[in-house]
């Protein structure tokens, strides 16, 4: 191992490195204004130094650096860009010593970023957990009531279901006599294996993953911690966390062939098919959008595991630019409610975004469209990803899973126009309207995300060629 | 040599001695707890997989998992303790403001 073998890591020691300058640095000196700018400049030196490893570099067994897991950090670092660019303003006046809380944000993108380069079972665990522990303190971060709440109950559970993951991770490596997930498949496919004692394994390591994933049955978190979070911290959760653990899962199924246990595609399915109607048809009984939001993303997540459970490289591409819609869209419309939120509490009942269009009518604009997207209404990058899905789903013949799409697409639609429909309502009374002006960074984040969220609606073809690019190699 | 399944029971009882006390108790503290155990039956079970493969990468996770534990009990205690200064109790049923 020279230094030479570490060099492709950069990227990951950009963001470690940046965390720990902040930490120091706050010790000095307190600013937010300066440890927001150095998490922003860590964040930004992270992805142009992504431009810089070529080709595909087996970092030892544990990390690897191909295209795909840098196609992958870089989404979730340009989404935890954004997210520091929303808090910024966000946590001003929420509570005193908010200088910690870029220091918790690095970490669990590093995490995260871990997560999407991983091919052992040991990065994979310590992604995780980096990724986990800080968003426990993410999630209580300002302190509220509502804030603990929410941090307590992803504690108890996040850490639960860990202790799952783990077990599974055991039972896999007793059996396999291996944790790297490329000789997974020639150990499995061994002499003398226990059938039973592998799939108890698979099965806890995919408890332990659909809890972060927030898929039926294991969402019973989500719509609390969402609700509970700081919203800056609810988009970070809906899109880095999940995305990290998507993109780990998705290569663990590419290296261990899933479609050789018929049990273990069967729960896949399932879980496919019980997110879908949980997430939609919960979410019609909610009237706080940061539930709705919640809700809405277990379906989305439903839906791209109907595009996982598709064969080939299509799969990739599908799940690929369903993942880039939902950031770009999830992010948008978190962004709209941080910028609406008082300093009191968060703008998420339904009724503080009664008449939005008549005070401010760009801010409906932009939430309609993060919105159509959500639902999947042409135009927007929404529809391109679920038109992926669908197709990746028939190419595989599994249309019961693909007739199961388009019926909650339709009951998805429902809750979604309800809340447009308010948007452009008569103005009721709610002190939200009242906030006197928007902050600068967030509205140009917000028209950034809709110019992107249009423009890949309209003409996706350079994503989709990069992202071919990517599955080649595979 | 004690055979492996041995160890394998062990660590499953005290992997349901966990999931139980994690599901029967109220008492925070007392989850918290139980999740340890947990998380110590899967150590028992990787350090006896790694002696029976003679393989020393189980032992190797183990430690990791140590570490981590003691990480999410640090970072655990202190939202328990702000729990706590909020609400007066370590009892999980009063927080209880979010539904749906």
């Amino acid at each position: 191992m020279t230094l030479n073998d570490l060099a492709p890591l950069i990227p990951l020691m950009v963001i470690a490195v940046s965390s720990v300058i902040i930490m120091l640095g706050i010790a000095f000196y307190r600013s937010r204004a300066f440890s927001g700018l150095l998490t922003l400049a860590g964040i930004a030196v992270a992805f142009i130094t992504l431009f810089g490893v070529q080709g595909t570099r087996q970092v030892t067994s544990l990390l690897i650096l191909d295209d795909y897991a840098l196609f992958y950090i870089g989404l979730i670092l340009a989404a935890s860009f954004v997210v520091a660019l929303l808090s910024s303003d966000y946590l001003e006046g929420r509570r005193e010593n908010i200088e910690e809380f870029y220091i918790l944000l690095l970490l669990s993108t590093l995490g995260s970023s871990v997560l999407a380069a991983s091919t052992h079972f040991v990065s994979f665990f310590i992604g995780l957990e980096i990724l986990s522990v800080s968003l426990y303190a993410l999630i209580a971060y300002t302190r509220n009531e509502l804030n603990i709440e929410a941090g307590v109950k992803y504690l108890v559970l996040a850490a639960a279901s860990s202790a799952f993951l783990l077990f599974g991770i055991a039972l896999l490596y007793g059996e396999t006599g291996t944790m790297e997930f490329s000789r997974m498949s020639s150990g499995i496919s061994a002499q003398g294996i226990n059938k039973g004692m592998l799939l108890t394994g698979f099965a806890l390591v995919l408890t332990g993953v659909g809890f972060k994933l927030a898929v039926a049955p294991f969402h019973m978190w989500t719509p609390d911690v969402y609700e509970g979070a700081p919203a800056p911290v609810t988009a970070f959760v809906a899109t880095v966390s999940k995305g990290g653990v998507f993109a780990l899962l998705l290569r663990y199924f590419i290296q261990v062939d899933m479609h050789a246990y018929p049990s273990l595609f069967g729960a896949v399915a399932f879980i496919a098919v019980a997110s879908m109607f949980a997430g939609n048809l919960l979410a019609l009984l909610q009237k706080n959008i940061k539930r709705i939001l919640a809700y809405s993303s277990i379906a989305h997540l439903g839906y791209l595991l109907v595009a996982f459970l598709a064969g080939g490289v299509m799969r990739v591409t599908a799940v690929t630019f369903y993942l880039v819609a939902y950031f770009i869209t999830t992010l948008g419309a978190f962004g709209v409610v941080t910028m609406l939120s008082g300093k009191e509490r968060d703008a998420d009942a339904v009724e503080d975004y009664q008449g939005l269009f008549r005070h401010r009518p760009w801010l409906a604009l932009i939430f309609s469209a993060m919105l159509f997207s959500l639902a999947g209404i042409p135009l927007t990058a929404g529809f391109i990803g679920k038109f992926y899905i669908v197709a990746a789903g028939a190419g595989s013949a599994l249309w019961l899973l693909v007739i199961m799409l388009v019926i909650n697409s339709a009951i998805g639609l429902y809750y979604y126009l309800r809340i447009i429909v308010v948007l452009y309502a008569q103005p009721g009374h709610s002190e939200v309207s009242a906030v006197s002006s928007l902050p600068l960074t967030g509205s140009l984040v917000l028209v950034l995300l809709t110019v992107l969220l249009l423009w890949l609606g309209v003409y996706p073809e350079p994503l989709i060629e990069m992202i071919h690019r990517m599955t080649m190699r595979f | 040599m004690i055979p492996l399944h041995w160890y394998l029971w062990l660590s499953a009882v005290v992997f349901m001695v966990g999931v139980a006390g994690f599901l029967m108790r109220r008492n925070i503290i007392i989850m918290f707890m139980s999740i340890e155990l947990m998380l110590n039956a899967v150590n028992i079970s990787l350090v006896s997989f790694s002696r029976y493969l003679d393989d020393m990468r189980g032992q190797i996770l183990v430690f990791f998992i140590i570490a981590v534990a003691a990480a999410e009990a640090a970072i655990g205690l202190g939202i328990i303790i702000a729990l706590f200064r909020n609400k007066v109790t370590a009892h999980v049923d009063e927080a209880n403001e979010m539904k749906g």
